[in-house]
């Protein structure tokens, strides 16, 4: 413990204090404050480009998605379209036409006569 | 500052200036120096190529549009045990779906690996309707996923499945699918890019490139009419005649399109598989893939060389004594029967063998077999069907194969193979004023991007003078109109020929069966359309005149009136009787 009145206790807390501290405090970094600006400046340069660019690669993104749901939507359309090409011609195909006709009551034309053209 | 301090500090800052500099040096090193092995590596664990879906196959249509082969959709219904947390539950859904055993489906969505992990991936189903594929994705199981897939679909089932062939889902065969396949194919693109572990495309950036382009659409000179009218006619004339097989091509003369081709017995092309073990193989087109022996309908093409060459005219006479030798074989007629002194145009009527021997020798064999290849025989018609033969033609070159006596047989057509379709290209040549065209199936192609190519008739070589084609097509309405009167066309002047073939077999010709053929044309004198009919092995009849020829003019007839042709003589409008 130091007690007051105990000269060489304060000489030798002084002593430490100033081995701890003094270099530090008496150590004053006196900086230009020129480039301590540039750096800040070319800090927030920085960050404005990431930021730019990294609202472009999400914006590129989104629309890369879009076109790929856009494609696939494409593709579905497409399946769409020839499974109802082959559905309708199947509808109007002659086998099921003769099926049709044949239920309706029509029969296979036995005789045609050509008439002469008036012409 | 005291010296102690300032030396710990240029020690920290030295400290940390040696790191900064080894980070950064390797930093340079990494993306500087070593940059490409870095991004090789990295792109390698990265990105993948991706094939796209696949869009689909080229469709079939007829001359009118109809659509005769095109594209269905199914689904293959697969799933990702790992994923699928309920798979009691899952399997139950799908069971109610699919009309599976819930167990079954359970074992497959708890398959796993060696290691005892749960399957990235098991196929359940490989291929249900599209219907059933909807219902499962409308179920939203976690873990199972649908597959579109293309099915090759057929409307008009049978019909023309020998001239267009089948397809599986990667290839086409046989016809119009395995001549045209490449040009029917899709065009796969791959597209190259960021994957997440699953390979599914990281929509990084749009991607780029053409959008998969569907194959070529092709658009036949066949008539979907006319094909059904031929298949029908075919179908009862092997039930009338009792034969094994038959064959029936419809062509028109002037540009050498094929209207209708058929071959019986046929097959589904969409059901393709359940055939496959049929003997002989039903796939191949017997109009272009088999050769037989024609017979008489051979004797038009040595008529016509005889003439067109100058050796005779029509009214030349020559005296029939029943039989001939060439090349130190005898020759007869049908019947050996004897007729005495005839014309040229009687070779024909008749059908006189003996008369065709004294045409090719008269002839000699150089100009005749040049005739006979000009005609076309002996090399494929380069048709665009796929599986065609050349047929089998010996020239007197050949001296292996070829034998003096084959000069007055082949004038018959006997010691000849050749196919229904270059006999009815052959026909067709003196239909068409005696220019040989190239025969063939497609009209048009249509691009996916539209663009449409017309197909020109290629004109193969003018076999004949115009004039001597009119000469033997005077000399074949002869045939039909003094000739069986079962090859006649009620209100047209058509022209053709019978022929009665024997079958070579092992060791000479088979006794008990014919191949019966007629081959006609017209309306005469500007002919609209050839019309082979050949039946195999009639049974009611062995001779063609009582079997193919009225099958042609039962089917003639029908084509005039379904195709709008008026008959021989000005009428021009049709009415249907009662």
């Amino acid at each position: 413990m130091i007690r007051a009145g105990d000269r060489s206790s304060e000489e030798q807390m002084s002593q430490f204090l100033e081995w701890a501290t003094h270099g530090v405090r008496r150590g004053r970094l006196e900086l230009d404050s020129r480039p301590v600006i540039m750096l800040y400046v070319v800090v927030a340069a920085l960050a404005l480009v990431a930021a730019i660019y990294l609202g472009l690669v999400g914006r590129t993104a989104a629309q890369g998605r879009r076109i790929e749901q856009l494609q696939m939507e494409v593709f579905r359309l497409q399946r769409e379209n020839e499974q109802l090409a082959v559905e309708i011609a199947d509808v109007g195909s002659i086998p099921r036409l003769m099926e049709r006709a044949t239920a309706l009551g029509f029969v296979p034309a036995e005789q045609v006569e050509f008439l002469p053209d008036s012409d | 500052m005291a010296e102690g301090p300032r030396r710990r500090l240029i020690l920290l800052i030295t400290l940390l200036g040696v790191c900064v500099f080894f980070t950064v040096v390797q930093l340079f090193k990494v993306q500087v120096v070593e940059h490409e092995f870095y991004a090789k590596w990295a792109e390698e664990q990265r990105v993948r190529a991706v094939r796209m879906d696949q869009p689909p196959r080229g469709v079939i249509r007829d001359r009118d549009g109809h659509l005769l082969a095109g594209n269905g959709v199914r689904y293959a219904v697969e799933a990702a045990p790992v994923y699928v947390m309920d798979k009691q539950r899952a399997a139950e859904a799908l069971a109610s779906v699919l009309h599976m055993p819930a167990s079954h489906l359970e074992a497959k969505l708890s398959q796993r690996d060696e290691e005892g992990n749960y399957l990235q991936w098991v196929r359940i189903v490989s291929s249900v309707s599209k219907e059933v594929g909807e219902r499962v994705a409308d179920l939203d199981l976690r873990g199972v996923t649908i597959k579109p897939l293309w099915k090759r679909a057929y409307p008009e089932d049978e019909l023309a499945s020998h001239a267009l062939g089948f397809s599986t889902v990667v290839t086409g065969y046989y016809g119009v699918e395995g001549f045209y396949d490449a040009m029917l194919q899709p065009e796969p693109i791959e597209w190259v890019g960021p994957v997440d572990v699953e390979s599914v495309p990281i929509p990084w950036e749009p991607i780029e490139g053409e959008f998969p382009r569907r194959g070529v659409n092709l658009e036949l000179t066949l008539d979907r009419t006319v094909q059904a009218l031929v298949e029908a006619e075919l179908a009862r004339a092997l039930a009338t005649y009792e034969a094994e097989a038959g064959t029936i091509i419809v062509m028109e003369p002037h540009t050498f399109g094929i209207l209708g081709m058929a071959s019986l017995p046929a097959y589904n092309p969409e059901n393709y598989s359940r055939f496959a073990d049929r003997d002989p193989l039903v796939f191949e087109d017997p109009a272009v893939s088999r050769q037989y022996e024609p017979g008489s309908v051979f004797k038009i093409l040595t008529v016509a060389a005889a003439l067109d060459s100058g050796t005779v005219t029509p009214n030349s006479v020559y005296h029939d004594e029943g039989w001939i030798e060439v090349g130190g074989q005898a020759i007869r007629n049908a019947m050996h029967k004897v007729y005495g002194d005839q014309t040229v145009s009687d070779i024909l009527i008749e059908s006189l063998n003996v008369g065709a021997a004294w045409l090719s020798t008269s002839m000699g064999r150089d100009v005749f077999y040049q005739y006979v290849q000009d005609f076309g025989f002996g090399e494929p018609t380069h048709v665009d069907l796929a599986g065609e033969v050349a047929g089998q033609l010996w020239l007197p070159e050949d001296i292996e194969h070829w034998h003096p006596a084959n000069l007055g047989t082949n004038a018959f057509g006997q010691g000849v193979a050749v196919t229904p379709l270059q006999m009815v290209t052959s026909v067709a040549t003196v239909a068409n004023d005696g220019a040989r065209m190239r025969p063939h199936v497609v009209g048009r192609r249509i691009a996916s991007d539209g663009t449409v190519s017309v197909y020109h008739p290629v004109l193969e070589k003018h076999v004949i003078s115009p004039e001597t084609a009119q000469t033997v097509t005077e000399m074949m309405v002869r045939v039909v109109e003094e000739g069986p009167e079962q090859a006649r066309v009620e209100g047209y002047r058509v022209a053709g020929k019978t022929g009665t073939a024997q079958i070579p077999i092992p060791g000479g010709y088979d006794p008990d069966g014919t191949i019966a053929t007629f081959v006609g044309f017209g309306p005469v004198p500007d002919p609209e359309l050839v019309v082979l009919v050949k039946l195999d092995r009639p049974q009611s009849s062995e001779w063609a005149s009582n079997t193919a020829a009225p099958t042609f003019a039962r089917l003639t007839g029908q084509l005039f009136t379904v195709l709008g042709i008026p008959p021989s003589g000005g009428a021009s409008v049709a009415e249907v009787g009662p």
